[in-house]
C-alpha cells in the first residue's frame, strides 16, 4: 500500500537542502516529524544505513540493490 | 556444503523429471535448455547468487529439519517457472537469444507446454516421498491459484498503459500477481511439506510475498540504472512515484517518456538523473528495505516454531 507519509518525507528530503543536510546527520530528528509506521521508520534507518541518499548511479547503489530475483 | 548438496539433488530430480523425454527427436534439450538459463534448477553457473531454486527446500527444512521430501515439489515450481520464462519470452518478444526468438514461436510454445506438464507430473512423484495424496491435492490447488494469478497479473503488465498504470497500488497488485507470486508459491508450499500448522503455513506464504516484491524492486532499480526500462520504456515503481511528485516540464517530460505509444527514442542518461534528482530512486530504495523488514518481522514472530532461520536470513541480505 502506498504510503503517503513516506512520500512526503522523500519528497522534503530532496526539496529542502537543509532538512536534507539534517536527515544526513540526524535521520531520527527528521523522521520522528512524520506519522511513519515502525516498519517504515526502520525501512529509512536500514537504507540511510547502507547507502545514505540515493542521489545518483553510484558503485555502492548497484552492489548493495543488484537484483538478486527467483526470474529473469 | 549444505547449498551444493540440495543444489546437486534438485537437479537430479529434475534430470529424473525429463529423462523420458525422447532424445533422439532433439525435443529433451530444447525442454532443458529452459531449465539451465542462470537462476534455473539445472544452472550450472555458481556465483554468489541467493539459492533461488533451493528456496521451498530451504522453508521445509526450516521447519521440519528435514527437506528431501519436498524435492519434487522444488523440481515441479522449477518447471512451471522456466514455462513461465518461455511464454513470457513469446509474450514480450524482447530477447533475441530466446528459445522463441532461436527456434519460433511454435516450437517454444511446444517447449513450454511440455515444462507445464512435466511439472504436474512432478508434483505427483510427491506420493513416493510418503506424501499423503490430499496433501499433494491442496499443494496443486495453491501452486494452480498462484499460477493463475500470475497469468492475470501478466495479462495487466501486457494491456495498453492507462492512467492506472501510473499509480503505486496498481504497480504493487500486478507485480505481487505477476513476481512476488512465484517465491509466495515457493515458500508456501514448503511450509506445507514441513507441517500441518496453518498459521505457520500463511506467514511463509506472506513471508515469500513481501520477498518477492522486495526482490522486483530491486530488478526496478536496476531496470532505470542500468537504463533498459527507460529504453523500454516500462513503468516501474520509481517512474509512478517521480510523477506523483513532479510538474511542468518534468512531469510532461516523463509522461512523454514512459508513454508507450511514443516513437522517439529517450534520451536514458536525463530521464535516469531527473529520477534521481526526484528521490524517486530513493524512494524505491526504501520501500524495498520496507518489504525486507515484514518478511523480516515475520520471521521473528514464528522464530520460536522455526529450527534453522539462517538460510532463510540469506534472501533478505
Amino acid at each position: 500500500m502506498k504510503s503517503q507519509a513516506l512520500q512526503d518525507l522523500v519528497k522534503k528530503i530532496f526539496n529542502d537542502d537543509k532538512v536534507k543536510q539534517q536527515f544526513i546527520s540526524n535521520p531520527d530528528s527528521v523522521i520522528s516529524q512524520y506519522p511513519l509506521t515502525e516498519h517504515e521508520k526502520k525501512a529509512i534507518l536500514s537504507a540511510h544505513a547502507k547507502i545514505g541518499l540515493a542521489t545518483s548511479n553510484s558503485g555502492q547503489l548497484e552492489a548493495t540493490y543488484s537484483p538478486d530475483t527467483m526470474w529473469s | 556444503m549444505w547449498q551444493n548438496k540440495q543444489a546437486r539433488l534438485l537437479k537430479d530430480e529434475i534430470e529424473a523429471s525429463i529423462s523420458f523425454l525422447a532424445d533422439d527427436t532433439g525435443f529433451h534439450s530444447l525442454v532443458k535448455e529452459a531449465l539451465v538459463k542462470s537462476k534455473r534448477g539445472l544452472s550450472t553457473r555458481t556465483t554468489n547468487d541467493k539459492p533461488w531454486p533451493l528456496l521451498p527446500l530451504i522453508v521445509c527444512e526450516a521447519i521440519s529439519g528435514k527437506y528431501k521430501n519436498a524435492l519434487p515439489a522444488a523440481a515441479a515450481l522449477q518447471l512451471y517457472i522456466a514455462a513461465g520464462d518461455v511464454f513470457d519470452d513469446i509474450e514480450d518478444a524482447d530477447s533475441s537469444v530466446s528459445i522463441p526468438a532461436k527456434y519460433g514461436i511454435g516450437i517454444a510454445i511446444n517447449i513450454a507446454t511440455a515444462l507445464f506438464i512435466l511439472a504436474e507430473k512432478a508434483i505427483t512423484l510427491l506420493e513416493r516421498k510418503g506424501v499423503e495424496p490430499s496433501l499433494i491435492m491442496r499443494i496443486l490447488e495453491v501452486i494452480n491459484s498462484l499460477c493463475t494469478a500470475a497469468c492475470v497479473g501478466q495479462h495487466l503488465d501486457l494491456s495498453p498503459i492507462s492512467e492506472t498504470s501510473f499509480s503505486e497500488d496498481a504497480y504493487l497488485k500486478v507485480v505481487g500477481m505477476k513476481s512476488a507470486s512465484q517465491v509466495e508459491c515457493a515458500c508456501h508450499v514448503g511450509a506445507m511439506l514441513a507441517t500441518e500448522d496453518q498459521n505457520l503455513q500463511n506467514a511463509f506464504a506472506k513471508f515469500g510475498y513481501n520477498l518477492g516484491i522486495a526482490s522486483q524492486i530491486a530488478n526496478d532499480i536496476q531496470g532505470i540504472t542500468h537504463g533498459s526500462d527507460i529504453i523500454k520504456p516500462k513503468v516501474t515503481l520509481p517512474v509512478i512515484y517521480a510523477l506523483s511528485q513532479v510538474d511542468g516540464e518534468a512531469y510532461n517530460r516523463l509522461k512523454f517518456t514512459f508513454n508507450q505509444n511514443s516513437e522517439d527514442a529517450p534520451d536514458s542518461t536525463e530521464i535516469r538523473d531527473l529520477l534521481f534528482h526526484t528521490g524517486a530512486i530513493h524512494y524505491a530504495v526504501v520501500k524495498l528495505e520496507l518489504y525486507k523488514q515484514q518478511a523480516l518481522d515475520i520471521l521473528s514472530k514464528v522464530e520460536s516454531r522455526i529450527t534453522n532461520m539462517e538460510r532463510l536470513k540469506l534472501f533478505l541480505r
